[in-house]
């Protein structure tokens, strides 16, 4: 044998406790390095894990650092339309480089951190107390001149607030969110993607949940040629809870691609990841990667991640890949769902037995199909507004069903 | 004296698509039914009973050859399975579909509201719906669960029958609504058709394999259905036959005789 061999510290597995040590390998699941420096991030390709189901020919601007056209504007008040109260709610404006900005975990691939670098001023959002109307935060694009926003949402000890981010209008817009929350916090946050056609949004978000403190955050994208928004989180104290939440509906030729990238790193925390979708049309695509890393230091972890894909008509491709990775024994649970199911001729035959017209019979079940998910998002302002999306959604899938008929005859 | 409608099934041929290519199941069917007139359509596995229920109901695996099925004069094979149902067909399913995140309270008052044209006033209709559960023993709890979402074949077949006494048909197909059922769910689920049939004066074909739930709903024309088509009508003493004789002189020459009566 050569002497090159490299002597290999395997740990070995006490029988009484086989699962007490971690496991020998490092993170498999993530290898990208996490720095405020461009070129610590190669092109992307799609040969790369973390970018095999993006179109990246349709992302490209958003690969190399750019000047921001600035004609994005924000606008923040509560969801009754008043201004915020100053002493709970503190916004302002910081250089992309000072805390709280950039204090949430690092840049974590090529996108986001060419947005930290081309963008720069962060706005802040500093919650503290009780804040029993939800903040409104409305993101509206000026038009497909690429630009870059960086939102830092802080919530300090004790708060209990509900956030929520709107993007409308047409945009190209890099984006970066750092959320942290302080101990035994109570908050929501919910992002709603309803760009205009023609519009890109690549998303970065990085959470920390504090001790003991729990955070909602949901993620509706209803519309955008293609949005990408990458969600990377890890706890900041024990016995957090994260619940996350997506809703997703994909129309003809777009890309709609979620990551949520859940890292058990204190001990006690729980986590939910529930995404739902549904697609609709020729070259709708979808997709949903759930990466939920346990590490040694989190025992008692509690962990469980869901993904749910309806295909309304043929053509549509929607892509769903769970991750776990676990490397602690100890824990409560660690589980996956992943579903992608076409619209059952079945139940649309039952429901037509009963009178109910194949129209409003598929609303019925898409309805069902969210539903639930829809409650659990939990802030009514969204809710109602959802449920009407979706509704009005497959009303035009109708009329663009009928004018597909009409133009074949 | 309720009104009088007629279902006149005239000549129906009916083809399956098969892993084996077309199939043709129907072959000839013919068959008058009016208001108030319950029907028991009796025959060996196989025969096409159930293809005929779902034939008539617009199941998309089903395509219809030729023939007519005339519901006061209006071919209803022409039209979409929605349009049937507000016609007035109703067809009670051997295995009725899950539907999950809808619930049943929903489902029902939207199939009550396509089929009336309107919306039921919310609180007749809600104390309607209330007896006719009640009735049927279901635990009103099932009002809030999805459709047929974890019911067992029992409930699900409490809760078809509900539907028909909710959304009054004009005529009901009752497909192998026996089958899976105890001898206190049959007495329910009797009870519950024979109410219907009094209540509204529809028309009822019995689709049926054994005759045991006959003794529960007593038919007024008793048909033997074989190989596609109606082979044999007769009254109620034919049903007593079948139970006596089995379906053997029915099977096509060389099958093996495996048609015990319950």
């Amino acid at each position: 044998m050569a002497s090159n061999t490299t002597e290999l510290n395997i740990p070995v597995a006490d029988p009484n406790d086989p699962y007490a040590i971690p496991a020998a390998m490092p993170s498999s699941a993530d290898k990208e390095p996490r720095s405020f420096d461009v070129a610590d991030f190669a092109m992307p390709t799609r040969k790369q894990e973390d970018w095999r189901y993006t179109p990246l020919e349709r992302i490209a601007e958003f690969l190399d650092v750019f000047k921001p056209s600035g004609e994005t504007t924000i606008e923040i008040s509560d969801t009754k339309g008043n201004a915020v109260d100053p002493a709970h709610v503190a916004i302002s404006q910081v250089p992309i480089n000072q805390a709280p900005s950039g204090t949430v975990s690092k840049p974590n691939d090529r996108a986001s951190v060419v947005e930290w670098n081309s963008g720069r001023t962060a706005t802040v959002i500093a919650l503290n107390g009780e804040i029993a109307e939800p903040v409104l935060i409305t993101v509206t694009g000026g038009g497909l001149d690429l630009d870059a926003l960086h939102l830092v949402i802080t919530a300090a000890a004790g708060t209990h607030a509900d956030v929520i981010v709107e993007h409308k209008g047409p945009a190209k817009l890099a984006e970066g969110v750092e959320i942290i929350t302080g101990r035994d916090s109570h908050v929501s946050t919910t992002f709603v993607q309803e760009w205009d056609k023609g519009s890109k949004h690549v998303g970065n978000h990085r959470i920390r949940v504090g001790q003991g403190a729990s955070l909602r955050h949901s993620v509706v994208t209803l519309g955008g040629d293609v949005v990408r928004i990458r969600m990377d989180q890890d706890f900041g104290g024990e016995q957090g809870d994260l619940n996350m939440l997506g809703i997703y509906f994909v129309d003809p030729g777009e890309h709609i691609e979620h990551r949520t990238m859940v890292v058990h790193n204190e001990p006690e925390c729980k986590s939910r990841v529930v995404y739902k979708g549904a697609l609709d049309g020729k070259d709708a695509h979808s997709t949903w990667v759930g990466n939920a890393l346990i590490q040694p230091t989190a025992p008692g972890t509690d962990s469980y991640e869901l993904n749910r894909n309806l295909v309304l008509t043929p053509g549509a491709i929607a892509d769903s890949e769970p991750n776990l990775e676990i490397e602690n024994g100890n824990i409560i649970g660690a589980g996956h769902a992943s579903s992608v199911g076409r619209f059952d001729d079945e139940e649309l035959f039952y429901l037509q037995s009963r009178g109910i017209p194949e129209a409003e019979a598929r609303k019925l079940v898409v309805r069902g199909f969210f539903g639930e998910l829809v409650e659990e998002i939990g802030v009514p302002f969204i809710s109602e507004h959802l449920m009407n999306v979706i509704d009005r959604r497959l009303a035009r899938g109708e009329s663009d069903a009928m004018k597909a008929v009409l133009e074949d005859k | 004296m309720a009104e009088q409608h007629t279902l006149e099934i005239k000549d129906l041929y009916a083809s399956v698509e098969t892993k084996e290519g077309r199939k043709q199941i129907l072959k000839g069917v013919n068959l008058t039914v009016h208001s108030g007139e319950i029907h028991a359509i009796m025959g060996p596995n196989g025969s096409g009973k159930s293809t005929l229920a779902y034939t008539l109901a617009g199941h998309p695996k089903y395509e219809v050859d030729s023939g007519q099925a005339l519901l006061d004069g209006v071919d209803i094979l022409k039209q979409t399975p929605d349009e049937r149902a507000k016609e007035g067909l109703f067809l009670a399913m051997q295995y009725p579909v899950e539907v999950p995140g809808v619930s049943m309270t929903n489902f029902l008052r939207t199939a009550k509201t396509e089929i009336d044209g309107q919306a039921p006033a919310i609180r007749t209709w809600a104390k309607e719906l209330g007896e006719a559960m009640k009735k049927l023993r279901m635990d009103p709890k099932f009002a809030g669960r999805s459709v047929n979402e974890g019911f067992s074949g029992g409930e699900k077949k409490r809760a078809e029958v509900l539907q028909l006494e909710l959304l009054k048909p004009k005529f009901a197909i009752m497909d192998e609504t026996d089958s899976g059922l105890d001898v206190d769910a049959l007495r329910i689920v009797s009870e519950g058709v024979n109410r219907a049939h009094e209540n509204t004066g529809l028309g009822i074909m019995m689709v049926t394999h054994y005759t045991r739930i006959l003794k529960y709903i007593k038919p007024d024309i008793v048909h033997v259905f074989a190989q596609g088509h109606f082979v044999k009508t007769g009254g109620p003493e034919l049903a007593d036959y079948l139970e006596d004789h089995g379906y053997d002189e029915y099977l096509p020459e060389g099958a093996d005789s495996e048609s015990a009566l319950a």
